[in-house]
């Protein structure tokens, strides 16, 4: 357990100053930014906006409409490849592969990396989400909503978008392990995010992993298909063959 | 107990069935010595290494360290090694200081140890600049001292004066000196002969995947009567050639 722990702290240090880790804080809170823009610039209509039963009904989808079907995906396919990339680049493997610690540490000290970021990334959104409610009527000097955040709804609906993005998380990690060049892995997500977009109102869509944020979001239905079970499938399945290709490979670094 | 820190078995390896890169290595690093592993391009030494180190899988062969079987021991081997395998293996967005931390946590060595390394390979000034920046002998010195944080019992150095000016090169002799006097046996693979006559206690001499010599340098010289490593080095892989 401690080894796991040094080694998730010795992963998480790797990422300073990192691409990925910019990527994250600048990905959520983009789109809060231009919302909360958007609403300060219609300073007339926003007491009442404010009023409204469904207030934070409204902001959580205004931000998420963008972020579920396009950012949130495109942001994991980037941010898991420039993690495991980090040591192509740098030409660190070998040093990595030297250190003593087991394989499957290496494997899961990685992944605990990017779930983390991942859990880091939706905190930091939802937060985006509850100033874009706040912050414009701070500086118009509107009352806040007298709507009660609704915590519970929020935390359901971010446990699904969560759970049906590691289906791409995984298998984003899974070829950046494998592959040392770095358009492969964008290009894989690139592409089946695309795939995705055309399939969903396909009625076999959700055979195709990238799908379920679409299914989430629109809330079209794959029929009695349960979409949850199966990008948790997903998510097992490409980590196990992830972990299968990590731990047989030939040449280490 | 062995007399040798290190011994390989026989090893071999081949890319594919025509071209076999490594033939029946036995190669014996005698504990507490600076043993050079020397071999023109090609010849099979960082191949060797990095099956030693276990970077590359093993096909045939055996590998003891410290009297341990590779395979079973890998974790004890690789707390007791420093290694430095061609070029520094440097995250470039950091710091030298940060770089030594990430590798600190995993060796689990004291933080005190950081700024040992630092002193010793003479990086005290870098402060905030991020390795990106470091000249190519500046690397080459946070990779030794990397090797050198978890206070290695084998240091395992591929081609460590690379990058280095003659000052550097002389500072890092006296290191590996004052190393190997406190017990740390050192294998250093080198294209600098001259360099390495300079430093080495023992010697192996590869060429073409095949170990042609070993033993001490007043063995090689003895046998092949010759007095300077070069001329020995060049008769010996010219006959090899033939």
């Amino acid at each position: 357990m401690n080894e796991c722990l040094c080694s998730f702290g010795s992963e998480w240090l790797k990422k300073k100053r990192t691409a990925s880790s910019f990527l994250i804080i600048a990905g959520s809170l983009l789109i809060p930014l231009i919302i909360i823009i958007a609403r300060t610039d219609s300073a007339a209509g926003l007491g009442a906006a404010n009023l409204q039963p469904h207030i934070w009904e409204n902001l959580y989808n205004r931000n998420w409409q963008i972020m579920g079907t396009l950012l949130l995906p495109m942001g994991i396919v980037l941010a898991t490849s420039l993690v495991t990339q980090l040591e192509y680049r740098n030409n660190t493997w070998k040093q990595l592969f030297t250190t003593p610690q087991s394989l499957t540490t290496i494997f899961v000290a990685k992944l605990s990396v990017i779930l983390v970021m991942l859990v880091e990334f939706f905190l930091l959104f939802n937060v985006g989400i509850w100033l874009t409610g706040v912050i414009p009527g701070l500086l118009i000097g509107v009352p806040y909503p007298p709507e009660t955040f609704p915590w519970k709804a929020f935390w359901n609906s971010n446990t699904k978008f969560f759970l049906d993005s590691l289906p791409i998380l995984a298998l984003q990690y899974g070829i950046s392990l494998r592959i040392r060049n770095f358009l492969v892995p964008l290009g894989v997500g690139l592409g089946l995010y695309v795939a995705s977009m055309i399939a969903v109102h396909w009625k076999y869509g959700y055979v195709i992993p990238y799908t379920y944020c679409d299914y989430e979001f629109m809330g079209v239905t794959a029929g009695k298909v349960h979409t949850h079970s199966w990008a948790a499938g997903y998510a097992v399945l490409f980590i196990g063959l992830a972990y299968l290709f990590y731990i047989t490979r030939k040449d280490k670094a | 107990m062995s007399n040798y820190c290190l011994e390989t078995t026989n090893l071999s390896h081949q890319w594919n069935a025509r071209t076999p890169v490594l033939n029946a290595i036995n190669l014996r690093v005698p504990t507490g010595s600076i043993y050079g592993f020397l071999g023109p391009n090609g010849a099979g030494k960082t191949t060797t290494l990095r099956l030693i180190l276990g970077l590359l899988k093993k096909q045939q062969g055996e590998i003891k360290i410290f009297s341990w079987q590779w395979e079973t021991h890998r974790i004890a081997i690789l707390r007791r090694i420093g290694s430095l395998i061609e070029s520094p293996s440097i995250y470039s967005q950091l710091t030298a200081r940060e770089n030594l931390r990430v590798l600190q946590r995993v060796y689990r060595c004291p933080q005190t140890r950081i700024e040992e390394v630092i002193h010793l390979t003479r990086l005290t000034d870098t402060g905030r600049k991020r390795t990106g920046k470091f000249s190519l002998g500046m690397k080459q010195r946070l990779a030794i001292a990397i090797a050198l944080l978890n206070d290695p019992a084998l240091l395992i150095l591929d081609e460590p004066t690379n990058g280095l000016d003659p000052e550097g090169i002389i500072e890092m002799r006296e290191l590996f000196r004052q190393l190997n006097r406190r017990g740390v046996t050192i294998l250093l693979s080198s294209h600098l002969l001259g360099e390495m006559e300079k430093l080495i206690t023992h010697t192996g001499i590869i060429h073409k995947g095949q170990l042609l010599f070993q033993g001490t340098l007043d063995q090689l010289r003895n046998e092949h009567g010759a007095s300077d490593l070069e001329t020995i080095f060049i008769t010996l892989t010219k006959s090899n050639h033939e």
